[in-house]
């Protein structure tokens, strides 16, 4: 087209976050298997992961108001990704396509968005229930919880 | 105090444009102070549209500065889509400090995929670490949850996607006119993330859009057939997480609030035309019932029956709405000068009598925000 264009910066930006301590607590119930969530205690919302406000009615909420789920959970809608965007502007197709599914989890009344594994893409219905399939050694980390298994 | 739209222009919506974004805001500002008959010493004040981290420089508004004729003047940005600096723009005029305004908007997307962009709209210690969610890959989620429960199928997506790209055929300044695509070729375009295939995504693209504003102390003086700004509504819903994502509530407040303001009391009887944003094709369907042109499910119907075909009962986006083209922030600006120019009867796809019509934009993950405008004839 004739015309010049300047490529990027001259620096990377990869921010970090503070997770705060209700998420420090999140992530350190995946090295027991566990997934946390918060219940409110002025209007009984859950909410996964964990928030120090309660979305619905904006109560302030602390590492007490942690509880435990089950962790099974099921599949409230899906989709089967084709192209994923792979982190620098680009779209890739995968040569495998990947699942990610709302799941509602047991005894929470927010949704997460999860993939979805072990599982043939033509078999999988919203109706269907889900456990989280864990990493071998976890060690409280995001990475541990792998994916959700048909179970 | 009430407010009229008074001018407008829109740029040619393309992809790796040429112009920079500062000489695409000149331009769209100077056509529009030129189609409202005023000059750049008439305007009180000027607000902007355009989005920092799509435009990938901090405080994006600063070198438009020059471009939209802000200089010296009461200036000003609201970050988010036009039609959120014409609201701006309009609430100025409504407290009395300025007679006129102007409003212009743009994005150019090829600077970096919008898409990508968007990731950073998500909470950073859970849904942004997956690698699979992005607004398409939401929107997915969204339609099909939409469609299971309300028995919607791809055809129907399909059909709201063949009517908005035949219109677009007919606007010059539109980026993908399609005259003769079929429900085939929108089903057999390249899957993303089912059910969504290509041209059911609004493609991101370059382009501004610009609208003069002026209370109604001046807008009769100025202009013959100004076009009035008759309701406003805003609604933002939560998080995606803590919504349910088959109902665009907070669009459906916005509107609520829109027609009590406007008077509107029967909206399938009394509004000639709508202009709304689906950014995919499903979000069309939700919004005819969000905007209670039906009961709840039965957004299909009408695509069905073809009654938001131009020549339907309840025309909607005979300019082809986002799934035409997508300059982001300039998008809903369009749509509140598409209905514009369906009052002062100056549309490509001209509804016959409208003397009211609706305006819709939205931002964030899954429509999260919505903002409806009603526009009349009369003060």
């Amino acid at each position: 087209m004739g015309v010049v264009r300047y490529e990027g910066l001259p620096f990377v930006a990869r921010f970090r976050w503070n997770t705060g301590k209700i998420m420090e607590k999140f992530y350190g119930g995946f090295a027991e298997r566990q997934i946390l969530a918060a219940k409110c205690e002025n209007c009984g919302y859950t909410v996964v992961p964990p928030r120090v406000i309660c979305p619905k009615c904006s109560s302030k909420m602390n590492e007490n108001n942690l509880v435990k789920l089950d962790g099974r959970g099921v599949v409230l809608s899906y989709t089967v990704v084709r192209k994923k965007l792979d982190g620098k502007g680009g779209f890739v197709t995968l040569d495998k396509p990947e699942v990610i599914a709302a799941v509602k989890l047991n005894g929470a009344d927010s949704m997460i968005f999860a993939k979805i594994g072990d599982v043939d893409v033509e078999d999988i219905k919203s109706g269907m229930e889900v456990v989280p399939v864990w990493a071998e050694k976890p060690e409280g980390r995001l990475s541990d919880l792998l994916y959700f298994r048909p179970g | 105090m009430k407010v009229a739209v008074i001018g407008y222009a829109v740029s040619n919506l393309e992809w790796d444009a040429e112009k920079t974004r500062e000489e695409t805001v000149f331009e769209v500002a100077k056509s529009a102070l030129e189609n409202a008959g005023v000059s750049r010493e008439d305007v009180g004040t000027v607000i902007s549209a355009s989005t920092d981290f799509l435009d990938g420089r901090t405080i994006s508004n600063c070198m438009l500065i020059g471009g939209s004729g802000a200089y010296l003047k009461d200036e000003s940005k609201a970050e988010e889509d036009g039609m959120y600096a014409a609201l701006y723009a309009a609430q100025r005029l409504m407290a009395g400090v300025h007679d006129i305004a102007l409003a212009v908007s743009h994005t150019h997307s090829w600077i970096f995929n919008p898409h990508q962009v968007s990731q950073y709209m998500l909470e950073p210690w859970f849904d942004r670490q997956n690698d699979l969610i992005n607004g398409i890959t939401l929107a997915a989620l969204q339609a099909r949850m939409y469609m299971e429960k309300h028995g919607v199928d791809e055809l129907d997506l399909a059909e709201v996607c063949v009517k908005n790209l035949r219109n677009a055929a007919k606007v010059p300044y539109a980026l993908r006119k399609l005259h003769d695509i079929t429900v085939e070729e929108i089903l057999e375009s390249e899957m993303f993330s089912d059910p969504l295939t290509e041209l059911m995504i609004a493609p991101p693209c370059d382009g501004a859009a610009a609208v003069v504003l002026a209370s109604e102390n001046v807008a009769e003086e100025i202009c013959e057939n100004p076009v009035w700004i008759k309701g406003i509504g805003n609604s933002c819903d939560n998080y995606l997480r803590d919504r349910d994502l088959a109902k665009l509530n907070s669009l459906e407040i916005a509107a609520r609030k829109a027609y009590r303001m406007a008077g509107i009391e029967e909206p399938f009887r009394e509004i000639d035309v709508a202009e709304i944003t689906e950014r995919f094709a499903h979000q069309e369907l939700m919004a005819y019932e969000a905007l209670s042109f039906c009961r709840e499910g039965k957004g299909r119907v009408l695509i069905e029956e073809e009654m938001t075909e131009v020549y339907g009962d309840m025309p909607v986006n005979p300019s082809g709405g986002a799934l035409a083209g997508d300059p982001i922030c300039a998008t809903g600006m369009i749509r509140l000068i598409e209905a514009a120019k369906q009052i002062r009867g100056e549309a490509e796809n001209q509804v016959d009598g409208c003397r009211t019509a609706l305006a819709h934009a939205q931002w964030g993950l899954c429509a999260q925000k919505n903002l409806v405008f009603i526009l009349g004839d009369e003060p």
